[in-house]
């Protein structure tokens, strides 16, 4: 096995609890039931690498191998690295026809076809995702496999989720996309976490939003309780119920005139107070539905916090045009 | 263990020079409160004379108006190297109860002894961190020209060393704790009604391991009978901060407006608001006009500011920013953190942040 090889493997059993090491190597079915049960898991990290190399030289396995492992590795273990979404826009008319041997096809044809050195790997997941792993190379030079690109996209969905990919890639794998989806063009969603599930859940609707139809708290006055229960009710609109797709951040770039109260000079200015907000939470959605059903917030919801869940995506520019939320495509990432 | 006795006789000999000199200066009422640590043998702590801060705190009352932050080349005053040290760091904040019979002159000395104490706590079995290290080195500096007025007493610094037990002789010994006692226009009434043999340096800043620093801080305690304290900033102080250090940037470019509350939700929401610093300048200028011939900035003023930049927020997002603290400001100038951490990013203005951190050690001291 060469140095890449080895470097890969070395990083992905040194990433996963020992505990775990086990599953992922039976889910890999390289290695021999004989040596899966040779190895003790009870040892030290470096050791258990060594053993696995060793084995792994013996069943003459090579990088193809490894990177198989890495996938199956991120494909039990999305929610690391942090995802950004893609939507894809002006779908042809036989963009619901695209089957996935022919969206393969195509994808791998268009890199191989721009990219002399380039190392492509396709798997579709139980949940009908298709899970596509890309090591970079050029004309020049082999593929690094050390720094691959993950992408995620569910077949006849307009949502693309892209971790790890550096900017001087983008200009190869969006046309590609584009083409192999049948597409007109693909831009930035303005969306991104480290969780992959919130990811695919937040844009894809795939939580409640509906009305809570839960009994009121008996402990709260008549009157007390009717507000709570609209503040609830509200809140759980704009943002969903309990579990909530794990958000981690939100933030708005504001170019709006300044709001603030009662100061003549600046709020006759024409120029803009400029200014980024940032929201910050273990779990953002969790946060801001306490938010507004504990009154910290007043209703009914801002479409400026409810364009999170509505529009499925964390980044925004806020400006004077119009009422809401502009979906400015100035593209700039968060 | 020679320096160790030597210290101890030291302390004896100090406790017995106190005894007589101090008759004029100790309170009426003398509680012996002695400390219950021991030191490993059979000495006694000096009974502290001075349980209660010495001088008249009660004096102090919590500014309503102040001047605006004025850029001085601080190194005109101070040796450059001197405010490198204080730069860029990240500070954590302490107060600190006068010190008594705390000399400029026996810098030197006091290194020794805050030396031979660490490595004595060491052989002790107190936890120092950091391993292999043969011994310390302790540097008492005085930092000169921060002092502001003719009763502020001169910024010592102090610098711990480790001297690892296997390097080389060509190894620099590495920095492992840094800390200084500071006095920045220091209220004069209450620093004049100070007994003679005690030096004013309320505040306190640290940086490095935190068991180094409570070595250090129980080593002064002991050497100077004074007290220690964390000096957690209130949100009134980072109001200031925020309204003086805006005012700074047609001088002194200050980067951005930067303020972050936190909000009592479940999970906790941290909310950030960046504000350009041109815009930030122009709504603080619209309330407290450049050309004014006043120099004093009103406390209303202040909140008007912030209550400003919070309601520009409220009516894009109606999150009350009120219902949270307010925890932290930054600009380029520095930052400040409620939990009482500071970074000082630009020396220029190190005389505004320090006053304003000065008071609010003095505020903080019990009386």
């Amino acid at each position: 096995m060469d140095t890449q090889a080895t470097s890969v493997l070395n990083r992905i059993i040194r990433r996963i609890p020992n505990k775990n090491i086990e599953n992922l190597l039976k889910k890999w079915s390289c290695l021999s039931a004989d040596q899966l049960r040779a190895l003790d898991y009870t040892r030290p990290k470096w050791m258990i690498v060594e053993h696995v190399i060793s084995f792994c030289e013996e069943n003459r396995l090579n990088l193809k191998h490894i990177t198989t492992l890495e996938m199956i590795y991120h494909i039990e273990n999305p929610d690391q690295g942090t995802w950004h979404a893609c939507q894809l826009a002006e779908a042809q008319d036989d963009a619901v026809c695209v089957e996935l041997t022919q969206f393969k096809e195509q994808f791998k044809a268009h890199l191989h076809g721009v990219i002399r050195h380039i190392s492509i790997k396709m798997k579709k997941h139980e949940d009908e995702a298709i899970w596509i792993r890309i090591a970079w190379g050029d004309n020049f030079s082999k593929p690094n496999h050390l720094k691959p690109t993950y992408v995620v996209h569910h077949l006849h969905t307009s949502y693309v989720f892209i971790s790890n990919l550096m900017a001087k890639h983008k200009i190869f794998l969006c046309p590609a996309l584009v083409i192999a989806t049948k597409h007109g063009s693909i831009k930035d969603g303005h969306l991104s976490t480290r969780s992959l599930t919130a990811m695919r859940d937040l844009p894809l609707r795939r939580y409640q939003q509906v009305n809570h139809q839960g009994s009121p708290n008996p402990c709260i006055g008549k009157e007390h309780g009717d507000h709570e229960e609209m503040r609830h009710q509200m809140s759980c609109e704009a943002f969903g119920h309990s579990p909530s797709p794990k958000l981690e951040t939100a933030v708005y770039r504001l170019e709006t005139r300044y709001r603030g109260k009662g100061n003549q000079t600046l709020s006759d200015r024409k120029e803009f107070f400029r200014g980024v907000v940032r929201f910050s939470s273990s779990s953002l959605l969790d946060s801001l539905r306490h938010c507004v059903a504990s009154g910290m917030a007043e209703g009914p919801v801002t479409p400026l916090l409810s364009a999170i869940t509505q529009r499925g995506r964390n980044y925004f520019v806020i400006t004077d045009k119009g009422p809401g939320v502009s979906s400015q495509a100035s593209a700039q990432r968060p | 263990q020679i320096f160790f006795l030597l210290f101890f006789w030291l302390g004896v000999f100090l406790f017995i020079m106190e005894g007589r000199g101090s008759a004029v200066n100790t309170p009426a009422s003398r509680p012996l409160t002695r400390r219950s640590k021991s030191y490993g043998r059979s000495c006694v702590e000096a009974p502290s004379y001075f349980w209660q801060t010495p001088g008249h705190l009660t004096v102090l009352k919590v500014p309503t108006s102040r001047g605006a932050a004025k850029s001085q080349l601080i190194t005109n005053k101070v040796d450059p190297e001197h405010i490198a040290l204080l730069v860029k760091n990240e500070w954590k904040l302490s107060y600190v109860t006068p010190l008594h019979h705390f000399r400029h002159t026996q810098l030197k000395s006091y290194s020794r002894h805050l030396a031979a104490f660490i490595a004595a706590e060491k052989q002790q079995g107190v936890a120092v961190e950091v391993g292999l290290e043969a011994g310390f080195k302790v540097t008492f500096t005085a930092v000169l020209g921060l002092a502001e007025t003719d009763e502020d007493a001169e910024t010592v610094f102090i610098q711990i060393q480790s001297k690892p037990a296997f390097a080389a002789a060509a190894d620099a010994p590495k920095v492992v704790w840094r800390g200084w006692l500071t006095c920045v226009n220091g209220d004069p009434e209450y620093l004049r009604s100070l007994p003679s043999d005690f030096v004013s340096l309320p505040l306190f800043c640290t940086s490095g391991s935190e068991s180094l620093t409570t070595l250090v801080k129980t080593w002064l305690e002991r050497a100077f009978d004074c007290n220690f304290g964390s000096l957690a900033l209130n949100s009134t102080t980072l109001n200031w901060l925020a309204a003086l250090w805006t005012g700074c940037h047609p001088t002194c470019n200050i980067r951005h407006l930067k303020l972050a509350w936190s909000l009592p939700t479940q999970p906790p929401l941290d909310v950030s608001y960046t504000v350009n610093p041109q815009d930030a300048w122009e709504l603080w200028n619209s309330i407290h006009p450049e050309e004014s011939t006043d120099d004093k900035i009103d406390i209303k003023e202040v909140q008007s500011f912030i209550n400003g930049l919070e309601t520009h927020f409220f009516r894009h997002f109606k999150i009350y920013l009120s219902a949270g603290t307010l925890v932290k400001v930054s600009t380029a100038l520095g930052s400040a953190h409620l939990d009482g951490k500071i970074k000082i990013g630009n020396s220029d203005y190190i005389t505004t942040l320090l006053t304003l951190l000065t008071e609010s050690a003095l505020l903080k001291m019990p009386t």
